[in-house]
């Protein structure tokens, strides 16, 4: 019974748009940051610049016939981390970053999570792929990845079965330089995928915007 | 030398041999280590009437206070906890006899056996809560009774769907066939404050311990700290870069006894030296000064005897304020030993005859005003009152019977004269001085401030406490939390008050987290009503996947669920209430198990609630703030309060005693003399705007004995308009100077009664060297 550890299962990400990467030895990386044909790409995504983008959230559960749906927006500061704000169908802020996670509701109450080895863990694996630091994701996950003209798809599975059980594969995929979905697959009918669109880059966020959607 | 005189130099030396030995057997045999005490909570009675102060005071005898806080970093990889290395140094604690439990915090191990626990029993602990919440929902409604169960199972549905877009919602995905009901998530949600946040701990693993000895005892010091520094020494061969950074109430006894005894050590030297310093300037032969030495020996043996023979433990504070009553034992000696003879042949049962008077004056007004603090509530001061009482007629015995021992007992003293006989500009200058003297001590008080700090009591370690705050917040503690406790008399009687508590937290601050592991023990009533309610519900299952179905859910998901209801509902319910707790006490280990008592009377929980500490709670919730020093403080200043009207009964009594003993005029001289003091030096410390405690007010006890003493001593030579006596100059500027020494002391409870005592006895002496001026009278 994995309970407590599960708490706050905050890296809840499934993939979309693209078709499903297989994972199969052929698409293994092995040295992804170092790959002439990812590392430009992987340059490029890596966050070094403000971004904001919608999206919206699809959560599979196998004792429930149709998804749930959340909707929301994205935040990316380089220096701050991400910010998920949810606002259906209960507004709530999700603040990931070199701290853990913090969730933050309407009325600005912080809540974090326990001090859970697993969880952080899984949450700094979050900021390190949200980072595209695949320097450092090498160490803990397989890389996959597949490169279709300008689309392109990365998929992490973790190298300690637990954990890799725990979190399933988390694929993330694109056009070009831009991060189009995220996915998170235990099994096809335990899943979250969340679909990014409108990103808008070099985005001037004001200090009361910093304040609310960060820590 | 005639025989008479002969018998009673022997009997004096076997009176003292007698004395010395039998305090020397029993101090020898004594075990220290169990009779002295360093326990700020020792101070406190042990039947302390305040219920919560009870509970608190036997925390530090429990388990809470065994408790270690170990955080590991690695300054090189500030984001990532060392948990490996935060494991194998578990581990090692593990190894060592020091050590009872060792807790990787956030292990999953142990939270995976704790939630299985939980999971397993959810339909006894937490179960019962909910369904009476629930009626008490739907009877606001106004429902009919019979339409229950398909209101509760919409209810249910509509929470189930609700809770799929919380965060947590994926990570429960396995554990919601089982438990639609969300009694386990629920309960996560409620007791969230209770585990340390992961971003709190800022990259740090944390280990959680419990030392098996007491950590005021040695026990629990030195084989803790060396089993630490061992360990840590084998990490760091593994994990180089590692640090460690770790607080517990052990580290700070220790560094506070090794401070203690380091400061009274460097203190009693100054003090030495300053008394000799004085010493040359008024006495002629000083090496005569080592006859005293053996009168304050048997003064303190005498004291820590008869001290250690009534109490069962004595606090270290007793010993350090105990030792300055060499100050006030060595006036005795001062005023016998320096008294000439009338005659060269008055032999010395004559010369103690005369000077018996005033010496017993002296001695048992004292002893009457000390034995008073024997009716204070308050420990210590019982025990100062004893000590003092005590050391003070074996002074005054001793010196009686160790002057008996020497052929022409007198040290001769150097008189530099009085300051009678200035001019007529000097008499009323001195006149003015006291009118503006009096002015003060009438006034003055007036503008005091009174502020008891339990912290006072220790030396202030900065390093430490800054250490202790730093791992504390790793651990989730934060000045933005408070801690409450709530008691009872009996267990279902404290879990009652502990959800009245809730409910009002609810009530005035919604929405705010409070988190108690006495959540996961339904309230003895809702445990009672339990089987009639589940009893009840005989359409339930029907009714639920009905509703499941209807908001989108697969129903037969659920069917793991509805196996396990239609068994919890036919299941005998545990067979008594304590049996209920004690099974969930079991589940509970590490720091969650420290956080109520379900065992024995008095019961309590405690609640994490996430908001600053407000004003205090309506008592009918039997429910405090925990923050323990502050409790103290009030208990302090409750006490000190009691001292204050001891101590003004003492006085009284004290004075009433001179009256009965001298007559009128010269009572209400030896009188006004110490009051006028203290009252002069508290006028001073009000108009200056310092903060006193109760220490100042034993100070200013103990500083009105000494003036008393020099009051008397000095009564006949202020009859005939001379300058005071050597003795009660020496004594009084002996006694200044190493009071004031103290008066430098970085422990301010020292601080407090160097300054008063010192202050007050300058005061008394400038009053009694000034008085024959005043009256403009000669020498």
């Amino acid at each position: 019974m994995r309970f407590l550890s599960l708490l706050f299962p905050f890296f809840t990400f499934a993939a979309l748009a693209a078709e499903p990467l297989a994972l199969t030895p052929a698409t293994l990386l092995a040295d992804p940051a170092n790959d002439p044909v990812w590392r430009d790409l992987l340059a490029q995504l890596a966050p070094n610049k403000t971004r904001q983008s919608k999206f919206e959230e699809r959560r599979f559960f196998p004792f429930r016939k149709d998804p749930v749906v959340l909707t929301g927006e994205i935040r990316i500061v380089p220096e701050l981390g991400l910010s998920l704000r949810y606002l259906t169908p209960e507004a709530r802020v999700m603040i990931v970053d070199s701290k853990g996670l913090l969730m933050r509701d309407e009325v600005g109450r912080d809540r974090e999570p326990p001090n859970d080895s697993r969880a952080q863990a899984a949450t700094s694996a979050l900021v390190r792929v949200l980072r595209f630091d695949l320097a450092g994701l090498q160490k803990d996950f397989a890389v996959h990845g597949r490169r279709d003209g300008a689309a392109w798809t990365l998929a992490f599975v973790s190298r300690d079965p637990a954990f890799a059980n725990l979190l399933g594969t988390l694929t993330v995929s694109g056009e070009n330089q831009n991060l189009l979905s995220i996915e998170m697959t235990k099994s096809p009918t335990q899943r979250i995928e969340i679909a990014i669109r409108d990103t808008v880059e070099d985005v001037l966020f004001t200090g009361d915007t910093l304040k609310r959607f960060f820590r | 030398m005639d025989n008479a005189a002969l018998r009673l130099r022997r009997f004096a030396r076997l009176a003292l041999i007698a004395f010395a030995a039998g305090c020397a057997i029993w101090l020898l045999r004594l075990d220290h280590a169990r009779k002295i005490s360093t326990n700020v909570l020792d101070l406190i009675p042990a039947a302390e009437q305040t219920p919560e102060l009870g509970i608190v005071r036997g925390f530090t005898a429990g388990a809470q206070a065994r408790v270690m806080l170990f955080a590991l970093g690695e300054p090189r990889a500030p984001e990532r906890p060392p948990l490996a290395a935060a494991e194998a140094f578990a581990a090692g604690l593990k190894n060592s006899a020091a050590f009872e439990q060792v807790i990787v915090m956030g292990d999953p191990a142990a939270q995976n056996e704790l939630g299985r626990q939980i999971f397993e029993h959810r339909f006894e602990w937490l179960l019962p809560a909910w369904l009476a919440a629930r009626e008490r929902e739907f009877a606001r409604t106004g429902g009919a009774r019979e339409k229950f169960s398909s209101w509760l199972a919409g209810r249910v549905a509509a929470d189930l769907e609700a809770f799929l877009s919380r965060p947590e919602a994926a990570a429960m995905q396995e554990l919601i066939p089982r438990d639609p009901l969300l009694l386990v998530p629920a309960l996560v949600d409620r007791v969230r404050l209770l585990a340390a946040s992961g971003g709190g701990a800022e990259g740090h693993a944390l280990v959680w311990a419990l030392i098996k000895g007491s950590p005021f005892a040695e026990e629990g010091q030195a084989p803790v700290f060396t089993a630490i520094e061992r360990t840590m020494a084998r990490v760091s061969t593994e994990y180089s870069g590692v640090e460690l950074r770790w607080s517990g109430v052990n580290r700070f006894a220790a560094a506070s006894r090794s401070r203690i005894e380091a400061e009274v050590g460097l203190l009693n030297v100054c003090s030495i030296v300053a008394v000799l310093g004085i010493s040359c300037l008024l006495v002629r032969r000083i090496f005569k000064l080592l006859h005293l030495v053996p009168i304050i020996l048997l003064s303190i043996a005498g004291a820590w005897t008869v001290s250690t023979l009534l109490f069962d433990r004595l606090h270290i504070l007793v010993v350090v304020i105990g030792s300055l009553l060499s100050g006030v034992a060595i006036d005795y000696g001062f005023y016998l030993y320096m008294q000439p003879s009338l005659r060269p042949d008055e032999p010395y049962p004559e010369k103690l005859r005369r000077l018996l008077k005033p010496l017993l004056a002296s001695c048992l007004t004292t002893v009457i005003g000390f034995s008073l603090l024997l009716f204070s509530d308050l420990p210590l001061i019982r025990q100062i009152g004893v000590f003092v009482s005590a050391g003070l007629i074996c002074a005054l015995g001793a010196a009686m019977l160790y002057f008996a021992q020497l052929e022409r007992p007198l040290l001769e003293g150097r008189s530099p004269g009085g300051l009678a006989g200035g001019g007529r500009g000097a008499r009323w200058a001195v006149r003015g001085l006291a009118v503006l003297a009096v002015l003060v001590a009438l006034f003055g008080p007036l503008r005091l401030q009174w502020r008891d700090d339990v912290r006072e009591l220790d030396l202030p370690s900065p390093e430490l406490h800054a250490n202790d705050a730093a791992v504390r917040g790793w651990f989730g503690e934060s000045a933005q939390r408070s801690i409450y406790l709530t008691h009872g008399a009996t267990l279902a009687e404290a879990r009652a008050r502990l959800e009245a508590f809730h409910a009002a937290l609810n009530q005035s601050a919604p929405g705010v987290a409070a988190a108690s592991t006495g959540v996961l023990l339904p309230t003895e009533e809702d445990w009672r009503a339990q089987p009639e309610r589940t009893a009840a519900l005989v359409t339930f299952a029907g009714d639920l996947r009905a509703a499941l179905a209807q908001r989108g859910f697969t129903a037969e998901a659920f069917e793991p669920f509805f196996a396990n209801w239609e068994r919890a509902r036919v299941r005998a319910p545990v067979e008594t209430y304590p049996k209920l707790a004690a099974d969930l006490d079991q589940a509970l280990a590490g720091p969650l198990a420290l956080l109520s008592n379900t065992r024995a009377a008095p019961f309590w929980f405690l609640t994490v609630f996430d908001q600053p500490a407000t004003g205090e709670l309506p008592a009918a919730l039997h429910t405090i703030g925990l923050n323990q020093l502050q409790s103290l403080n009030e208990l302090f200043t409750r006490y000190r309060w009691s001292a204050l009207r001891l101590s003004l009964i003492g006085l009284g009594l004290v004075i009433a005693s001179v009256f009965v003993i001298y007559p009128p005029r010269r009572g209400l001289r030896i009188a006004v003399i110490p009051a006028g003091s203290c009252f002069l030096v508290f006028g001073v410390f009000g108009l200056t705007g310092q903060t006193l405690n109760l220490f100042h007010l034993l100070g200013a006890f103990l500083g009105v004995c000494l003036s008393h003493n020099y009051a008397i001593f000095s009564s006949d030579s202020a009859a005939t308009g001379s300058a005071p006596p050597v003795p009660v100059r020496l004594s009084a500027l002996s006694t200044a100077v190493s009071f004031g020494v103290l008066g430098f002391s970085r422990i301010p409870v020292i601080h407090a009664l160097g300054l008063t005592v010192a202050l007050i006895v300058v005061v008394a002496l400038a009053i009694v060297e000034l008085e024959p001026l005043a009256h403009g009278e000669k020498r």
